[in-house]
């Protein structure tokens, strides 16, 4: 059974990054979005292999997609939400 | 899928959910409801006033009712403590919401195959 | 008859309630724990996870009423009448506030290790956060 994780806050903010990247799985997924996209830039980073955020929330902010980041479109999220068998929103 | 909301209308966030349950809906998913629970309740306020410039959270959650019948459920004891009313001369809940309770959100979960909180 | 594609949709629902709030500041608490009776009077299987600040609202001799606050953390008595019995703490978050000696307003809670706690949170259907 795989996640869909929804990151909606900066880890410089909240422990909810920390919160989800603790609870990760073989085969889960991370989505930032909103703030979410702001932990591009956090050193969590360094703990995940994978990590998808929505384009236009991270050019709404200026933050720049990172390497290694994938950058998504809303509709990519829908698609990902059914791949997934569930989905948990950090927020 | 069924949606639970919990921001209210003059957040970003929910500006964010509205496309995430738009673009579902144009993709064709079956989405069986909204349930609107905490702050989320106050998209329901008939009387919102958002600044023309701003993005107006009531008119798309109608916009989505409308052309989808999108049902749009509100829990009532969190409309209650956040100053909604139903009652003849104070009602102040927009007619596209429904008023319902805590239950309403059980059935969501059971009939919907993923729930997405936002 | 029942469509192919609606077999999914009535999959057994397994409730998992994560609770990432401390008590009275916010009404995430006590939000989060409606939900979990009332999925709980519905018969839904549902299991409570504390996380974080969360696992605040479990501590003893708390009185919400020093602080005009209504006391919803009597309610975690009700959970064993609507047969919600998983209650799991985040160790990790334990130890963190120095909580691992602790008496639980709950008797059953089990605590978990992030190993564990993950596992577990994966063996539910649909998550709720608060």
């Amino acid at each position: 059974m795989t996640l869909l994780h929804l990151v909606r806050k900066s880890a410089f903010e909240t422990s909810d990054f920390q919160q989800c990247i603790d609870t990760l799985a073989f085969g889960d997924q991370v989505v930032l979005l909103d703030d979410g996209c702001y932990n591009m830039r956090h050193t969590l980073m360094n703990k995940l292999t994978e990590v998808m955020v929505i384009k236009v929330h991270a050019d709404a902010r200026a933050i720049a997609i990172q390497a290694g980041t994938l950058a998504i479109s809303m509709a990519e999220l829908i698609d990902l939400t059914f791949k997934h068998n569930s989905v948990i929103t950090w927020q | 899928m069924a949606f639970i909301i919990t921001t209210p209308p003059n957040s970003n966030l929910t500006a964010t959910a509205l496309n995430y349950i738009e673009l579902a809906l144009e993709q064709g998913v079956s989405v069986l409801g909204v349930f609107f629970y905490q702050t989320g309740v106050l998209n329901a306020n008939e009387y919102i006033a958002l600044a023309s410039d701003e993005f107006q959270t009531t008119q798309q959650w109608q916009l989505l009712h409308q052309k989808y019948q999108l049902p749009l459920h509100l829990c009532y004891t969190a409309a209650e403590k956040n100053g909604l009313s139903e009652e003849k001369n104070t009602n102040n809940i927009a007619s596209h919401f429904t008023v319902s309770g805590l239950g309403e959100l059980v059935e969501l979960t059971s009939a919907a195959d993923r729930v997405v909180q936002l | 008859m029942t469509p192919a594609n609606e077999v999914d949709n009535q999959a057994q629902k397994l409730v998992a309630i994560l609770n990432s709030t401390a008590p009275f500041s916010s009404t995430n608490g006590k939000d989060a724990l409606d939900l979990a009776l009332i999925f709980g009077s519905y018969e839904q299987v549902t299991s409570l996870f504390f996380q974080g600040d969360g696992v605040w609202q479990l501590i003893n001799n708390q009185d919400a009423t020093l602080i005009q606050s209504k006391d919803y953390l009597k309610t975690f008595a009700a959970l064993a009448f609507y047969d919600i019995e998983n209650i799991y703490l985040c160790q990790q978050s334990l130890n963190e506030r120095g909580l691992t000696d602790s008496q639980f307003t709950i008797g059953n809670v089990i605590v978990l290790n992030k190993l564990e706690f993950s596992e577990k949170l994966h063996q539910h259907n649909v998550l709720f956060r608060f």
